[in-house]
């Protein structure tokens, strides 16, 4: 069992040597960086990693530029987690078969995917590795859109976001579609340990990371991406926007234990209101109108009652 | 450490058992699979072997052929000997997965048991997911009997993990005709076929953590076309000749001898029949039977479709007049694929040297094909050759129900 | 690395991240300084020209208290021993995350046009800003 980092403060942190690259093609103040950064960094053990296609892949491992300092492996749009999972049968074997290379290394395998491959297209995959059981980790870079491509609908867009294929317009609010709940889904696979994270909150992102490392079996992680290019709002921006996301309850962050203990891992001090989070965003400003404003208020129950909701099952344990 | 079998000099296995035992004796790191008809007793042997104490790789029985194939590639790449068996509906599933594995660079061994596509939906044995999977960059061999499958399913993968060649690899194998067939096959003890294919030699480990590697890469307008020419370059000058070494030293090994293009009585022939799959089998019956007519028939089987060995196929038809091509797969609106390949291939030739050439549609979804319907066909053959041009139209279907079909 | 031919990369859709000749160890606990990277790595690439504003470090303000380091999404806020050293102006993209985060009074970090002089820009530092009641 290889020794868990420790990351006291974000000072003792910041001695950590980043196996991530820059000069890479993601947007300029893209979140996603700031996630595989807290990710990788909150680790010194050997890594297997994959990612799905799109913006991460499309942007880290264009020939003749790789951004990891790490073995990584990019199939197709799918196949992240079956990719990753893979490997890890790969490791088993070796290890059973004592042909591993470097047998005294505990590497972890960790597989990146966007909301479109994990949510939609991957789905299938990442429900059919959770089922068997790899020892592994999936982080879902969530920024609720088909970003790489130019911001068409995915299983994660939520209700009245504008995107290219649901875009708002004259008799359109855009998006129709509720967000998919994947973090319960992955939860009722009975899977040891999922969570929700968001790059803001790195503290906690971190020891959620760390605790899914050090778990058996597979662990999903859904991380919070706010898209400056794709939600629309200044580069700059990018953890200001988070930290509206946060606190608005619209990404509540918690961690569930075995699909059943479920803890609220950050309750913000002030709650903001929905409106205050979608106003921040241009993918959003159509709602503003008089007649879709009432989006905005279904919004807002909709968030207090899962709010409500996580309370209740986190008082319950079940 | 896994068990090992004492197997018999000859055991009785069909074609499915026969590969499932050539994975086995390989002793495969992972196989990462999907069950589907009629490649599922592969799958259901070897997963036997494992609950039996033979196998000491890991098995992943994955939730689709897509994931198989997702997951061999994930294993191979981080570094070891990978395989798995697939049909059909199961292969088309996984085609955009095999155009990765092969533009990875990455040695798999795929057992196809040639299966035809729907719609409408068909269980049985015809070469329409062989054809899909042409062009996908993978080296593909094909076998007539359930021997044949174990033999090359060995062979297989020494030519796939060589370094110089690193590609994946496809045994097929007709659907029920060979993989649900049972003869004697003459068989290999367990340290000796483990010897032959050697211990894997990992290149460009995920798992050598002291070299990370960016497996996967994406490549635009001004790559891509460079890394796509350098797989034809390797498939086209580093296969054959590994291939050949190989068979050379399974022939050592067994007494059995592999060719790219097998011909039976060709070298004399004047008319040949060309098919892939156990239809070469009934062919040489048919042909022998004619031989014993005084007329003489011969039978060229392309044994490595791909990479297409144009020089031998060119040598096996020298000196033939006519030539029926047989193509178990639907075409589709033009001639099928083994006209197309070995007229290509005849095109160069001088036009008193080049022979005549005829396409014959057989055996969809498992219609039977009957040495007496490959008799009739070399009875056309000769009344081309007697004529001097192909004296039929140029596609004719056999053995189904209706009026006559044919065209051009 | 433009304009090699297909016969001179290693086969497949492959890039190794450092030296193939050096056997990498400890890789997370060696800094980039002291890493073997290879041509392939984006670390020995630039993207300067993306920006039209660059973030400028003034260490008199500073607390070292890292909320740039960890939010930068390019990895372009050097820190060594818990000490911030400056900003790694091959790979900022410009994208002022570390501005919008700096928690000083003054902040420690400023945006200014991309072809300011360093110097010019810790001259024209603002003061400290009163807070409003």
């Amino acid at each position: 069992m290889s020794e868990i980092k420790k990351i006291k403060n974000l000072k003792e942190f910041s001695t950590s040597a980043d196996r991530f690259e820059g000069a890479n093609l993601l947007c300029p103040g893209c979140a996603h960086s700031i996630i595989v950064r807290e990710v990788l960094n909150a680790t010194n053990d050997d890594l297997v990693l994959s990612a799905a296609t799109g913006c991460l892949e499309v942007c880290t491992a264009v020939y003749p530029y790789t951004s990891w300092d790490a073995s990584w492996i990019h199939i197709g749009f799918e196949n992240s987690a079956t990719a990753v999972t893979g490997a890890e049968a790969m490791y088993k074997a070796l290890k059973r078969k004592g042909r591993l290379l470097q047998p005294d290394r505990n590497p972890k395998f960790v597989a990146f995917g966007g909301d479109g491959a994990t949510y939609d297209i991957g789905f299938q995959w990442l429900s059919g590795a959770f089922e068997r059981g790899h020892d592994f980790m999936y982080v879902a870079l969530d920024n609720e859109v088909y970003a790489n491509t130019g911001g068409q609908s995915s299983g994660s867009t939520p209700i009245g976001a504008s995107t290219t294929t649901a875009p708002a317009g004259r008799v359109s609010y855009g998006e129709k579609r509720l967000k998919k709940d994947l973090v319960g889904i992955m939860a009722a696979h009975g899977a040891p340990y999922v969570a929700q994270v968001a790059p803001n909150k790195w503290k906690d992102m971190t020891k959620k990371i760390q605790t899914g490392l050090k778990t058996e079996g597979p662990v999903f992680i859904n991380a919070m991406s706010a898209c400056t290019t794709e939600w629309k709002f200044d580069p700059a921006d990018t953890i200001a926007v988070s930290d509206l996301a946060t606190d608005s309850l619209v990404f509540p962050l918690y961690e569930i234990i075995n699909g059943r203990e479920l803890n609220i891992t950050y309750r913000p001090k002030n709650i903001i209101s929905v409106r205050d989070y979608m106003g921040a965003q241009g993918r959003f400003k159509h709602l503003f109108k008089p007649e879709n404003e009432y989006i905005i208020d279904e919004w807002q129950k909709r968030v207090d009652a899962e709010w409500e909701r996580l309370q209740r099952r986190e008082e319950a344990r079940v | 450490m896994a068990d090992t079998m004492e197997l018999k000099d000859v055991e009785v296995w069909d074609g499915n058992l026969a590969s499932a035992h050539s994975l086995r004796q390989a002793q495969v790191d992972v196989v990462a699979a999907y069950p589907i008809t009629p490649s599922t007793p592969i799958v259901e042997n070897y997963a036997r072997f494992l609950a039996n104490g033979y196998i000491d790789g890991e098995y992943v029985m994955v939730e689709s052929e897509h994931a198989a194939m997702s997951g061999c590639i994930g294993a191979s790449a981080a570094g070891g000997r990978v395989a798995t068996a697939t049909s059909s509906q199961g292969y088309a599933l996984m085609v955009e997965t095999l155009y990765q594995a092969s533009g990875m660079r990455l040695p798999i061994v795929l057992h196809v048991v040639n299966r035809a596509l729907g719609a409408p939906l068909n269980v049985n044995g015809d070469h329409s997911d062989m054809y899909l999977g042409r062009d996908s960059g993978w080296i593909q061999l094909d076998t007539f009997s359930p021997q044949e499958a174990y033999d090359l399913g060995l062979c297989a993968f020494k030519i796939g993990e060589d370094h110089d060649v690193r590609l994946p690899v496809m045994v097929h194998q007709d659907g029920f005709l060979s993989s649900h067939t049972a003869q004697g096959v003459k068989t290999i003890a367990d340290d000796v076929a483990y010897d032959f294919v050697g211990e894997f030699k990992p290149m460009n480990a995920m798992l050598d953590f002291e070299h990370p590697a960016t497996h996967g890469v994406q490549t635009e307008e001004d790559w891509h076309f460079e890394h796509k020419a350098r797989q034809q370059y390797d498939l086209m000058t580093k296969v054959y000749p590994k291939t050949k070494e190989v068979f050379a030293e399974f022939k050592e090994l067994t007494g059995r001898e592999y060719k790219m293009v097998e011909t039976y009585d060709a070298d004399d022939a004047d008319v040949v029949i060309t098919a892939l799959g156990t239809t070469v089998e009934t062919a040489r019956v048919a042909a022998k039977q004619l031989r014993e007519e005084g007329i003489k028939a011969g039978v060229v089987a392309i044994r490595m479709i791909r990479p297409f060995p144009m020089e031998d196929v060119r040598e096996a038809f020298k000196g033939v007049k006519a030539i029926a091509t047989l193509d178990r797969s639907s075409p589709h609106g033009t001639v099928g694929m083994l006209y197309n390949e070995v007229a290509g291939a005849m095109y160069q030739m001088k036009d008193n040297e080049r022979p005549l050439v005829s396409n014959y549609i057989y055996g969809l979804g498992g219609r039977d094909i009957t040495v007496k319907h490959l008799k009739d066909i070399f009875s056309e053959l000769i009344a081309n050759v007697e004529a001097g041009s192909v004296t039929t139209p140029l596609q004719q279907y056999v053995n189904v129900r209706g009026p006559k079909l044919s065209f051009l | 690395m433009a304009n090699k031919g297909w016969n001179e990369f290693d086969e497949g859709a492959l890039l190794f991240s450092f030296d193939k000749n050096v056997a990498m160890n400890d890789i997370a606990t060696t800094h980039a300084e002291d890493r073997p990277y290879s041509k392939s790595n984006s670390f020995t690439a630039s993207v300067a020209d993306w920006r039209i504003e660059k973030p400028v470090f003034n260490q008199d303000y500073c607390i070292d208290c890292q909320f740039c380091w960890i939010y930068c999404p390019d990895i372009s806020i050097l820190s060594r021993d818990k000490k911030m050293v400056g900003v790694d102006y091959d790979h900022c993209k410009g994208c002022g995350i570390c501005v919008e985060v700096c928690p000083t009074n003054p902040k420690s970090l400023l945006m200014f046009a991309e072809a300011t002089n360093d110097d010019e820009a810790i001259a024209k530092w603002p003061e400290k800003e009163k807070k409003e009641k």
